[in-house]
């Protein structure tokens, strides 16, 4: 499963061939719609996969983490390749991707909103804000520009 | 060239034209109960397909009917492999459909939505 997690982490859903599954994963053809039912049903539970795998132990993390720099710098190194793609591509057409993907984004505010000690609305901004610099991929700059602002605010 | 539509709580599908003579096949009508998924998947044509009976296979031209692999049946109706969708099944006679359609991707979606 955390092959399949790479393989749609790493393209777009419709990049992804039923080919390209038998291949990586090395299961049977038949095999794959016995146990999954389509390409959709198998892109579901690896997403879920995705979510417990990289970002339930980031949430756990973030609740250790007090210094909004050092919270940021935890989203913008995730591996959250599945979850931004989910986000853009699959939820506007999905509804069960759209509700994973928004469930485990709230989860990413509040556990920032504890950590920090920040209104929800605030919380909400900095997840925004991370997930931000982690697409731009200039992580460092960035987040030491954010934090600093930041600091009168926690 | 099969025609997929719903109807009511039932995924129906209507086999056209000399197809219908190739496959041994009018229609298949299956409550969406039992429709676990559909796939668009131009690979699978190039895939082992089992022993046919009934049905008619000319390589490379049409592969339609019932065909048996693995202790399941699957139901063909393929002609153009790059337009094949899957459509897996439970509690049914065929384990899966294999049906070639005009659009792979409104069929899937119309299958998938059915489902959600």
């Amino acid at each position: 499963m955390r092959a399949a997690v790479g393989l749609f982490g790493g393209r777009a859903y419709d990049g992804v061939s039923v080919d390209d599954l038998v291949t990586h994963l090395g299961v049977h053809r038949n095999s794959l719609y016995k146990t999954f039912g389509s390409k959709r049903g198998l892109y579901l539970i690896a997403l879920r996969r995705h979510l417990a795998d990289d970002v339930r132990p980031l949430l756990d993390a973030l609740a250790g983490e007090s210094d909004a720099a050092a919270a940021l710098r935890l989203i913008t190194s995730a591996d959250l390749g599945l979850l931004l793609l989910a986000a853009i591509e699959r939820a506007p057409v999905d509804e069960e991707v759209a509700s994973e993907v928004t469930a485990a984004l709230t989860a990413v505010d509040q556990a920032i909103a504890d950590a920090l000690g920040v209104p929800a609305d605030m919380a909400t901004a900095l997840t925004a804000a991370a997930l931000g610099i982690l697409l731009r991929g200039n992580p460092d700059n960035a987040v030491n520009a954010l934090a600093q602002r930041l600091v009168p605010l926690t | 060239m099969p025609l997929i539509r719903i109807d009511g709580d039932d995924l129906v599908v209507v086999i056209e034209g000399l197809d219908k003579l190739w496959s041994f096949k009018g229609s298949l009508t299956i409550p969406l109960a039992n429709v676990r998924g559909a796939t668009a998947d131009p690979g699978i044509a190039s895939e082992p397909k089992g022993i046919r009976a009934p049905g008619s296979r000319v390589p490379g031209v049409i592969t339609a009917g019932t065909f048996h692999q693995d202790g399941e049946k699957v139901f063909w109706d393929v002609r153009d492999p790059s337009k094949a969708v899957v459509i897996e099944l439970a509690d049914e006679r065929y384990a899966r459909l294999v049906l070639q359609v005009d659009d792979p991707r409104a069929t899937v979606a119309l299958v998938e939505n059915a489902l959600a």
